[in-house]
């Protein structure tokens, strides 16, 4: 029996043609006993390394003879030549390949790739060519053959005739032997020989339907419409030899080429051997002994009072080990990314596993010193793991941009370039696309998503379809819906195009395009590769994380406004260690704005588990995860925390080892694993997995790639725990836990990085507030609250903040400072909506000189247009101009209506007419604080329930005050205005916020309530809740709701009708009372009609 | 937005997916503002029996001019009911008020359901409406309310050049008129575009003469218009009203846009000849009108008379037998886009075919004999076969009892089903166009793919070459 390889394949990175995973093709190949398999996608390489990792994956698990992988493209062109597929022989042969697609990518929009036969030509050396025949034209079989012959002749002559092939494959169209014969002497006619293939779209017959479905995606038709658009039949899959050898039985040379054209092949990826960029070495040096230079002076510098040493050794055996692995390029590459961020004074700080290392750390990538805290360099780098290391830095995320410019500067376009990430059908995605092939209207798919709502991370269509379908308002079972469903399954997780990677970059010592394609990405002068992180990890090629985050924004521009007070210098180095004072304030929940610890949960545990040193700080930020939840390890941690003589280990059976082999890994952690390297060591140590295994099961929680891959290791920790006799309990928790960590598992180095942060912004929390909320301000949008909610918490800790105003504010949130008095935070223009920035600094800033004394002079200086001037007076501020927001704005109003020419509204105020008007009715306080809502999204006068209260307290709803006053068991009724809405997870538990003059109400909406006020739970902005009151032993409360009113309408009143504030009340003075931190503001909607939405999370 | 959507807290302005969050099941219709401008227009039309003065106050409000007609149905009051029931008995919902100026009514209509005003209390009337009521755009209602003036009567209080230094002159017009000081005309709706002809007999017509000859008459009259407006004519309806007050309603189509009279009238003829319910002139018709209900652009070269003459025929003669017969027995093949065979053609009524949809894919080259048999059975019929395994041709078979050797054969041309059509897997058919030793030929399939679908395929001949 003759071999076969099928070399033309296209999987599903032909976007919407191929119906299988290219993983799919080498497993059925394999099965199939293919001699070889090449996947030739349409000008993309983006599937090949998948395609081999899958190779890899099979090899050691069958004794098989494998298929050998040939890796190549199908080129399409724009000139109306036909498809050919192109193999390359070796590795120049590859880069060419590449080459030649990167000028097609640049030459079109992102995503495309326009070649010409041309291109071809010039890159053709050492690849294997095949033609694919064009679809027939009209006319006869005589001049049919005799035009295709002699386009053909023409084409192969073209191309040098040596190492062209006719491809020929048998649709089953009917007359399939007619045209095989009539290709084979066109073949022989060209002086080339005829080659078979099946030209395959799915690997195997049941995914004919797949590829219909997909085929209508791509064409924007239903499957009723479609067509011919389809194919007739399901032919277009992976054929055994014997079949394929039946098939060609009249060419039977065709499948003997496909062996000659295999053998030709000596490339694999595993060829590609990747170099380091090697820019920062001076010349003399090895990279190895630059690095030693840089590591010991910044070891000088890191202890300026002698290195430690145990730092010393660190050091000595991370340099040994890095020059074993010659890996230093990858470490000066990262420094010296660095280093451009200094020199531009970007903050910067690398995270993840890199805090591990010794090295990173006196070279400045990480800030968190690792011999203080027992972090180990193996799990950084391993020599076993034979990966490329990972090292993530975060810069300051408005300032990022200017990181990333300076690194395509020094590397050139041609060496650097961005990761791609492959963008994959999700469920919703999947669902709206396969709805509209199955002519579902989008109100029903809509239908459908909807009940995916807060699905989180799992979001396939489960066991939960039913329950989903009925929700959408579908009877199970209806066909066409379990069609759509049943396609949108399995279209769920195919790519569906690829995209730029937030910022991994991947930098090359030779031309970058040599070793994959790189394409444009949107963003003008932004390119990226075809592989994604994954691919690059299995290619073992290096990528630096170029990361964005905001808190690093925040602290810089904290730092930056403390300087004008305080003569002390901050920087993340030198803020004063393990202060008492911050750990007080964060034991007692008081975490608005501090990094990483201010969301909900993270508020609830601070108090919880009362952190008193740094290392708590790591564990609190690792510990409210999935994966210390799902694991259960929440509890039993503070426990233990309480009460240390619970801490104990588990142990195995005497016989199968010592009992306290686990104290070692879990130690630190009070004998509960928190951390993921913790789950990875216990697996190795407890069910005794080999490194590699360990590898392996860090591996498949990594990626969803391995879905499958997972139980397997399942069965092995449970089952090798167990059998050396630890409980079955603990060992399923175990397992737990690792599922959890793998979407969102913090390692230990990771959580130490983050955790600087933490105690920095809380150390600037607690003594600069002031400083920290501007900055908080000035850095928006980032964290979890809006800005209403950043001025209250800024007030309760006595910073006095006053109003934005024409005379005092700047674009920016800015400091006041007066000689013995705490810094006064003025709000900056940037606070109003639809004011614009150049508003300030071409025409405010450049007017103001020693200030503007009247609204004439205002006009006349600073020259704004008359839309401007009616949004400053909305948000009323000309006070400092003794006027007021209704006053200015019917002042503002009778400019003339000319946005275009400002100078025109300018003239027109300095010889205004003068006019006497009687006065208009006095504003009320409710409308003013309406007002304030509606042009800053919060106000400084007052809360909105203020001013509904004593209705309020007639019906008897409490306030949030009295709700965290209210006796444990009770049941109550809470009157707030909704401040955020979360519904963390697949539980289907909705927690909502309350907001109040007196503060805030945490609520809890069980499933069934959800149900039953869904409306009013995802409707309402201001609710009445109705529950029970649950203490928890911290005292934390929680209201747990039974039913809702919605409320919303009433906020409508406070405009309409001249509310009063109850008698009693703190505030009297129009303007701007002073902060009361018992009556603290709260943010609320920004307009009372159409209020903006609360912030939900899910 | 309907009632029931009220009562579920939704709003119009509400994000779509904020309203899907509270009520997942919610159906959803687009707005569609030429229907709802049409609807409007039809109730302009229905009112237009009160007072001929009719103005539309878009989207969704009607100005009845009803100057001195009111006594004619009892008084204003009355007026006013009798109107509220009538709007309301179609099913709409009905605000209605009465004042001297067309700005105060809109205003109290909106805000003060039912009110009539007296002559000279607009001002007063208004007064205390909120500022939304005027007539003017949102940013001047929210100015207004931002300058703490909240109703119509504050507004009024102000001066006028204050006010119209900020909201400009035309907004005075819209306060005065409030405020019943002005009274801008009423702009009447354009008349509908005139698509009909109509006669009135002093003496009435019986014969069948004089019906045809008034339908020719009024098609010439019909043509004229429409070839003025270049429109052709594609429904034709003629109404017949009997002298003692009985009318008749007979319209007929055509299957391309026409404004030859000749042939309108000819259509009709036919209709009339075959209606199972003669027309029955009893004492006369008195009236007859020709309305076109559907006209459309005619293009010039429809009506050219080169070699489109005898698709021209073609149309003329579907439509005179659609006339006669119906239009759904007058039927023609249309191609359908698909792979099935059987599925290839369906028959439409001709008139409304539209064969250029799909053109027939040239499946054949043109030194090859047919694809597709001539004759293709509806059913196809099934055969003993001999053939080899797995999908080789067909070497013998037997049909209605009789033997064929095969001499020559190709294919297999393979067919699957359309999956999504059916609920069970359907087989797959490979086709083989094949000849006997006779030369008869054949198009036969074997049906389910051997050993992947069935154990035993069984056989079909589907059709017969010429």
């Amino acid at each position: 029996m003759s071999a076969y390889a099928e070399i033309a394949v296209t999987t599903n990175f032909s976007f919407l043609r191929g119906a299988s995973h290219p993983g799919e093709f080498v497993g059925q190949a394999a099965e199939l006993g293919l001699s070889a398999i090449g996947i030739a996608d349409r000008n993309t390489l983006a599937g090949v390394v998948r395609a081999w990792s899958s190779l890899e994956e099979i090899k050691p698990q069958t004794e098989k003879p494998l298929p050998k992988l040939l890796i190549g493209a199908r080129l399409v062109f724009a000139d109306g030549t036909p498809d050919i597929l192109a193999y390359p022989t070796d590795r120049d042969a590859y880069g060419r390949l590449c080459r030649l697609l990167s000028i097609g990518k640049l030459r079109a929009k992102k995503g495309d790739c326009t070649l010409f036969i041309g291109d071809l030509l010039e890159w053709r050396t050492g690849l294997l060519l095949a033609i694919i025949p064009p679809p027939r034209g009209g006319g006869g079989w005589a001049g049919l053959e005799n035009e295709y012959g002699k386009r053909i002749q023409r084409l192969a002559e073209a191309l040098g005739k040596k190492d062209v092939w006719l491809a020929a494959a048998l649709p089953h169209r009917g007359p399939d032997r007619r045209r095989l014969s009539a290709l084979a002497r066109i073949a022989r006619g060209a002086g080339i020989a005829l080659l078979a293939i099946n030209d395959v779209l799915y690997h195997e017959p049941g995914r004919r339907e797949l590829q219909d479905v997909v085929t209508c995606i791509r064409e924007h038709v239903t499957l009723d419409e479609a067509g011919k658009l389809l194919e007739p039949n399901a032919e277009r899959h992976l054929k055994s030899p014997e079949e394929m050898a039946r098939l060609f039985r009249d060419a039977p040379d065709a499948i003997a080429q496909t062996q000659i054209f295999a053998d030709r092949i000596g490339f694999t990826l595993g060829d590609i051997q990747y170099n380091y960029p090697d820019e920062p070495v001076p010349p003399g040096k090895t990279p190895d002994e630059h690095l030693a230079d840089l590591a010991w002076q910044g070891a000088l510098r890191r202890y300026p009072g002698g290195v430690p040493d145990r730092v010393v050794e660190a050091i000595r055996k991370e340099l040994a080990l890095i020059a074993r692995m010659r890996i230093a390029q990858y470490f000066l590459t990262v420094h010296d990314i660095v280093r451009i961020a200094e020199g531009k004074e970007i903050l910067c700080q690398g995270r993840g596993s890199a805090a591990n290392s010794t090295v990173c750390y006196v070279l400045g990538i990480t800030a968190v010193d690792p011999a203080t805290f027992d972090l180990l360099f193996e799990r950084f780098i391993s020599q076993e793991r034979q990966e490329p290391p990972d090292i993530d830095v975060d810069f300051e995320h408005e300032r990022r941009e200017e990181v990333i410019q300076a690194i395509y500067e020094r590397y050139g376009h041609h060496r650097a370039a961005l990761a791609a990430t492959v963008i994959t059908y999700r469920a919703r995605s999947a669902i709206r696309e396969t709805g509209k092939v199955f002519g579902l209207t989008e109100d029903v798919t809509s239908a459908l998503v909807s009940g995916l709502w807060g699905s989180g991370g799992s979001d396939s269509w489960g066991e939960k379809k039913h329950a989903r379908m009925k929700q959408g308002g579908f009877a199970p079972g209806n066909p066409i819906v379990e069609r759509a469903v049943y396609f949108a399954n399995q279209l769920h997780g195919f790519p569906r195009h690829l995209s730029q990677h937030v910022g991994g970059f991947v930098l090359t010592q030779d031309r970058l395009d040599e070793v994959m394609p790189i394409g444009p990405a949107a963003m003008e002068e932004r390119y990226f590769v075809e592989w994604d992180k994954d691919d690059l990890d299995a290619m073992k090629i290096m990528k630096v994380d170029v990361l964005a985050l905001g808190m690093l924004t925040c602290i810089r521009k904290a730092f930056a406004l403390i300087r004008q007070y305080d003569p002390a210098d901050y920087t993340l180095a030198n803020v004063q260690n393990e202060d008492a004072a911050v750990y007080d304030m964060l034991c007692l929940g008081d975490a608005i704005g501090v990094f990483q610890v201010e969301s909900r949960a993270q508020i609830n545990m601070l108090p919880r588990l009362r952190p008193r040193k740094f290392y708590d700080l790591v564990v609190e930020v690792a510990i409210v995860r999935p994966g210390p939840i799902q694991g259960d390890m929440v509890h039993p941690y503070l426990k233990r925390r309480k009460n240390p003589k619970l801490v104990e280990y588990p142990a195995p059976a005497p016989e199968h080892g010592p009992a306290d082999e686990l104290k070692e890994v879990l130690g630190k952690t009070m004998g509960v694993p928190l951390f993921q390297e913790q789950a990875m060591k216990l697996a190795m140590v407890a069910a005794k997995f080999t490194p590699e295994e360990a590898n392996g099961l860090r591996r498949a929680m990594a990626t969803f790639r391995n879905l499958g891959t997972i139980d397997k290791f399942r069965d092995k920790l449970i089952g090798g725990m167990t059998r050396r006799g630890y409980t079955q309990d603990f060992a399923e928790r175990c397992f737990k836990q690792i599922e959890g960590f793998g979407s969102y598992g913090f390692p230990e180095s990771h959580a130490a990085s983050f955790s600087l942060l933490v105690y920095v912004s809380a150390w600037l929390k607690r003594y600069h507030p002031a400083a920290f909320a501007a900055a908080l301000l000035n850095a928006q949008p980032m964290g979890f609250y809006a800005p209403g909610e950043i001025v209250r918490d800024a007030r309760e800790h006595w910073v006095e903040v006053r109003p934005p105003d024409v005379n005092s504010s700047e674009w920016d949130n800015t400091l006041e400072i007066a000689a013995g008095e705490p810094p006064v935070l003025r709000l900056g223009f940037r606070q109003i909506s639809g004011f614009k920035e150049e508003w300030w600094t071409d025409r405010i800033a450049k007017g103001r000189g020693n200030g503007f004394s009247s609204f004439e002079s205002f006009a006349r200086r600073a020259r704004l247009s008359k839309r401007a001037l009616i949004i400053l007076a909305e948000a009323d501020c000309f006070r400092s101009l003794d006027l007021d927001r209704r006053e200015s704005l019917w002042m503002v109003r009778r400019l003339p209506d000319d946005d275009a020419l400002p100078l025109f509204a300018a003239q027109f105020v300095e010889d205004i007419p003068a006019e006497t008007t009687a006065p208009l009715p006095l504003m009320p306080l409710a409308e003013h604080t309406v007002a304030d809502y509606q042009t800053m999204r919060l106000s400084l006068r007052a809360h909105l329930m203020q001013f509904l209260r004593e209705r309020y307290s007639g019906e008897g709803a409490m306030s949030c005050a009295e709700i965290r006053n209210a006796r444990d068991g009770a049941t109550a009724v809470c009157a707030g205005v909704v401040l955020t809405r979360q519904m963390p997870g697949t539980a289907g538990v909705v927690f909502i916020t309350l907001s109040d003059e007196t503060g805030v109400c945490n609520t809890v909406v069980w499933p069934s309530v959800f149900e039953a006020y869904r409306k009013e739970v995802m409707g309402g902005r201001l609710l009445f809740i109705k529950g029970k009151i649950q203490r928890s032993a911290e005292d934390v409360v929680h209201l747990i709701a039974e039913s809702f009113t919605d409320r919303t309408q009433d906020l409508d009143t406070l405009s309409e009708e001249d509310v009063r504030l109850p008698p009693g009340s703190q505030i009297e003075d129009l303007a701007y009372p002073k902060p009361d931190p018992r009556a603290p503001l709260h943010r609320h909607p920004r307009n009372v009609r159409v209020l903006p939405k609360s912030r939900d999370f899910h | 937005m309907d009632g029931a959507a009220a009562r579920l807290g939704l709003h119009p302005g509400k994000a779509l997916a904020d309203a899907r969050a509270m009520v997942p099941d919610i159906a959803v219709i687009r707005a569609n503002e030429p229907a709802d401008l049409k609807l409007l227009e039809a109730v302009a039309d229905w009112c237009e029996r009160y007072t001929p003065l009719v103005a539309l106050d878009l989207p969704y409000g009607l100005f009845l001019d009803i100057t001195g007609i009111a006594h004619l149905f009892g008084g204003e009051r009355a007026m006013l009911d009798t109107i509220r029931r009538a709007v309301a008995a179609q099913g709409f919902a009905v605000r209605l008020a009465l004042a001297g100026t067309p700005h105060a009514a809109r205003a109290l209509a909106h805000h003060a359901d039912g009110t009539i005003v007296t002559p000279g209390g607009e001002a007063q009337a208004v007064a205390a409406l909120p500022t939304e009521a005027l007539a003017t755009d949102a940013q001047v209602v929210h100015a207004l309310k931002r300058a703490g003036l909240k109703t119509i009567g504050q507004v009024a209080e102000r001066t006028r050049h204050e006010l119209a230094a900020r909201f400009g002159k035309g907004f005075i017009g819209v306060l005065d008129g409030t405020l019943g000081k002005s009274k801008p005309p009423l702009t009447p709706r354009t008349p509908l575009p005139d698509l009909m002809a109509e006669r009135r007999f002093a003496e009435p017509i019986v014969s069948a003469d004089d019906i045809a000859a008034t339908l020719l008459s009024l098609g010439e009259n019909l043509a004229q218009v429409l070839e003025s407006r270049g429109q052709g004519v594609r429904v034709l309806e003629a109404s017949f009203f009997r002298a003692d007050g009985q009318m008749r309603r007979i319209a007929v189509e055509t299957g391309e846009a026409t404004r030859e009279p000749k042939r309108m009238v000819r259509l009709f003829r036919e209709r009339l000849d075959a209606l199972a319910d003669p027309l029955d002139p009893g004492f006369g018709f008195d009236l007859i009108r020709l309305a076109a209900i559907f006209a459309q652009t005619l293009v010039a070269e429809a009506i050219s008379f080169d070699t489109n003459e005898a698709a021209r025929d073609i149309k003329i003669l579907t439509d005179n037998l659609s006339a006669r017969f119906g239009p759904s027995r007058v039927m023609r093949f249309q191609p359908q886009d698909t792979h099935i065979p059987e599925a290839g053609a369906v028959a439409v009524p001709a008139q409304h075919a539209d064969p250029d949809r799909f053109a027939w894919a040239p499946l054949r080259l043109a030194d090859e004999a047919p694809r597709r048999p001539l004759r293709l059975f509806a059913k196809p019929e099934p055969i003993d076969v001999l053939a080899e395994v797995p999908d080789g041709p067909p070497l013998r078979f037997r049909w209605r009892r009789l033997q064929h050797t095969i001499t020559q054969a190709e294919g297999p041309e393979r067919i699957a089903m359309e999956w999504w059509r059916h609920a069970e897997p359907q087989p797959t058919r490979d086709y083989y166009r094949v000849e006997d030793e006779r030369g008869h030929r054949f198009w036969l399939y074997r049906d389910g793919l051997y050993e992947r679908e069935t154990a035993a395929s069984r056989w079909y001949v589907h059709g017969l070459f010429a």
